[in-house]
């Protein structure tokens, strides 16, 4: 019995080390994190851009990011933090 | 009561109320920077008022002090633009960026963002003459003025009228045909790149 337990508690450690480590890697290249410091640096990078649509895709996608953040939907947030940069670095 | 007598003791009340309300303003204030109610850490944006205001001040504040100067009639001439082409590759890039160029972590870390300047500028020549000689303050834009001579200076201008048309390869190959590197310029001038001393 104290093996199962303990094997279960290793799984579900791994288990929930390697979601975490999945936002992380999903958006490495961009380095961006579903957080409230990653949160102000695309705000400041989109106080940054001249007006147009690139500018009005990241706005409205850092919007649902921080929707997304307010649910604690990790996972949809760090989609749409994605969406901005790629709307930034256009 | 006189008209006039009435008239004095209306503006005294005005005066007074008005400098007291400038004095609970400025302790307000003081109070208010004591405190260190404002946010000066570089990885929390300015409100959008505030934003607002501080770009419209430096927009303003050069637009005046540059509408006098005048820009050289041989901007576009090319061995401006590749001298230019050099100091901008290694002074500017790491925060202006260059094209094929990826975010540098100073240029993601830097508050206000520094202008990706391989993207249009709404600045003129003479503009930006005077951002590249002055710098700004509280920007990280350094006053290059300071250890560059004018020459220089526009021939980096020179560049940046080229700049948003190159290509990644056409950056590498401008910056390469440059007369001289940024070094040998900077002794050219009798300075010492590394310490930039005179």
């Amino acid at each position: 019995m104290r093996k199962w337990i303990l094997s279960n508690l290793v799984f579900g450690a791994l288990a929930l080390a390697s979601v975490h480590a999945s936002f992380a890697v999903a958006h490495e290249e961009h380095h961006v994190e579903c957080n409230e410091t990653g949160m102000n640096a695309m705000h400041a990078d989109i106080q940054a851009m001249d007006e147009g649509e690139a500018k009005t895709t990241a706005t409205k996608e850092m919007k649902m990011a921080e929707d997304m953040m307010a649910k604690k939907d990790m996972k949809a947030c760090a989609d749409h933090m994605h969406n901005a940069v790629e709307a930034i670095e256009k | 009561m006189s008209d006039l007598a009435a008239c004095w003791t209306a503006a005294r009340w005005l005066i007074v109320t008005v400098a007291a309300g400038a004095l609970l303003t400025a302790i307000v204030a003081a109070a208010l920077v004591y405190m260190g109610s404002f946010d000066v850490a570089a990885d929390k944006p300015h409100s959008e008022p505030v934003f607002w205001l501080m770009n419209t001040v430096r927009e303003r504040s050069v637009a005046i002090r540059a509408a006098d100067t005048t820009v050289p009639a041989d901007l576009a001439d090319a061995k401006r633009v590749a001298s230019g082409a050099a100091q901008y590759d290694e002074m500017c890039s790491l925060c202006h960026l260059a094209p094929g160029m990826k975010r540098t972590e100073i240029s993601r870390g830097l508050y206000p963002r520094a202008p990706e300047l391989r993207r249009k500028s709404d600045l003129t020549p003479a503009e930006q003459f005077w951002v590249v000689k002055h710098g700004f303050k509280m920007t990280g834009m350094p006053a290059w003025g300071v250890t560059h001579n004018d020459k220089l200076l526009w021939d980096i201008v020179a560049f940046l009228q080229k700049l948003p048309e190159l290509s990644p390869s056409e950056y590498q190959a401008i910056v390469k045909s440059a007369p001289k590197t940024h070094d040998e310029m900077m002794e050219d001038m009798g300075m010492d790149a590394s310490r930039g001393d005179q």
